[in-house]
């Protein structure tokens, strides 16, 4: 992430400068999952930020743009694809919230606790994700 | 974890402004308020720093509650627990613009979702801008995203379906 915004300010590529900071860690679950809380977030608000300026800004009404999307004639297997890729992030940051929340409570905070919610939610990620993209 | 950051970060005294900045680190400030809206046993952050910041002051640094200190701890308290109490209206608008889909639920969910998502890029900024000169500049475009964003559920609410009814029909695809 670091690494994306010192690109956009025009600093050459540090992939290879930040890869002792990166190399050195002993990446871990929570570590991890913590970061795709972040990036999760982030994206999920990009969504809702450009449908929002979309809404604003594209002419045309809702259905008729669900309609071009229906001319297109994407298959089933696609459908499902983009369908999973658009519930997965909501779903993950959903209940890694809801872990972040007892944490808040103040419980479940001891490590091997850390790591057992952690597959629970990413547990609950994909099978939630699995059954939202197919209905 | 972003207030954590700001504080090891040594900031004077002369920290005022905006409720959402962090109080100063040379104070130290322990908050054992009770539980509001979670209606169970809140952990509030606990500010409590007995020792003196890293870079030494002339004169040695007093360790004693100012009014500013204490108002600026009091809104951090307070931005922490609605931001909380903003991500449980947040679970619970969910499974309702399932159940009863309706403007009550696109207008509640725009909103809570817009503060939400404006709340957690704020935390972002907080945590990775590090330059006081970038700080008020992120902050002010985050604003008007987030603004812009909101206006523009608002008139899709209004103008248009609706959320709900559009991720309904998205999902009919």
């Amino acid at each position: 992430m670091a690494a994306l915004l010192l690109r956009y300010a025009g600093r050459p590529c540090l992939r290879a400068h930040l890869s002792p900071r990166l190399c050195i860690r002993n990446w871990s679950l929570p570590m991890a999952m913590s970061i795709c809380h972040r990036a999760s977030g982030i994206a999920l608000s990009a969504g809702v930020s450009l449908f929002g300026l979309a809404a604003l800004l594209l002419p045309g009404n809702f259905e008729s743009h669900v309609e071009l999307l229906k001319s297109l004639s994407l298959g089933p297997a696609l459908i499902h694809t983009a369908k999973f890729a658009l519930v997965s992030p909501l779903m993950y940051h959903t209940w890694n919230g809801i872990r972040h929340l007892t944490w808040d409570l103040g419980m479940g905070l001891k490590i091997p606790q850390l790591y057992q919610s952690g597959v629970v939610v990413l547990a609950l990620t994909v099978l939630s994700s699995i059954g939202l993209a197919a209905m | 974890m972003g207030w954590a950051r700001s504080l090891s970060r040594g900031r004077g005294p002369e920290l005022s402004g905006p409720e959402l900045q962090p109080p100063p680190s040379s104070y130290c400030c322990l908050l054992l308020s009770p539980a509001l809206l979670l209606g169970a046993r809140v952990i509030r952050p606990a500010f409590v720093l007995g020792s003196l910041p890293d870079r030494p002051a002339s004169g040695g640094r007093h360790i004693h509650l100012t009014a500013s200190c204490c108002s600026d701890s009091k809104a951090a308290s307070l931005h922490w627990t609605s931001e909380r109490a903003v991500s449980v209206l947040l679970l619970g608008l969910l499974p309702a613009a399932y159940l009863c889909p309706g403007s009550m639920v696109d207008y509640s969910l725009a909103a809570v979702l817009t503060l939400h998502s404006h709340w957690g890029l704020g935390q972002v900024i907080t945590d990775y801008v590090h330059e006081d000169k970038l700080v008020k500049g992120a902050n002010a475009s985050l604003l008007v995203l987030s603004a812009l964003t909101f206006a523009g559920l608002c008139y899709f609410n209004y103008h248009d379906v609706g959320i709900c009814r559009a991720v309904a029909l998205l999902w009919r695809l």
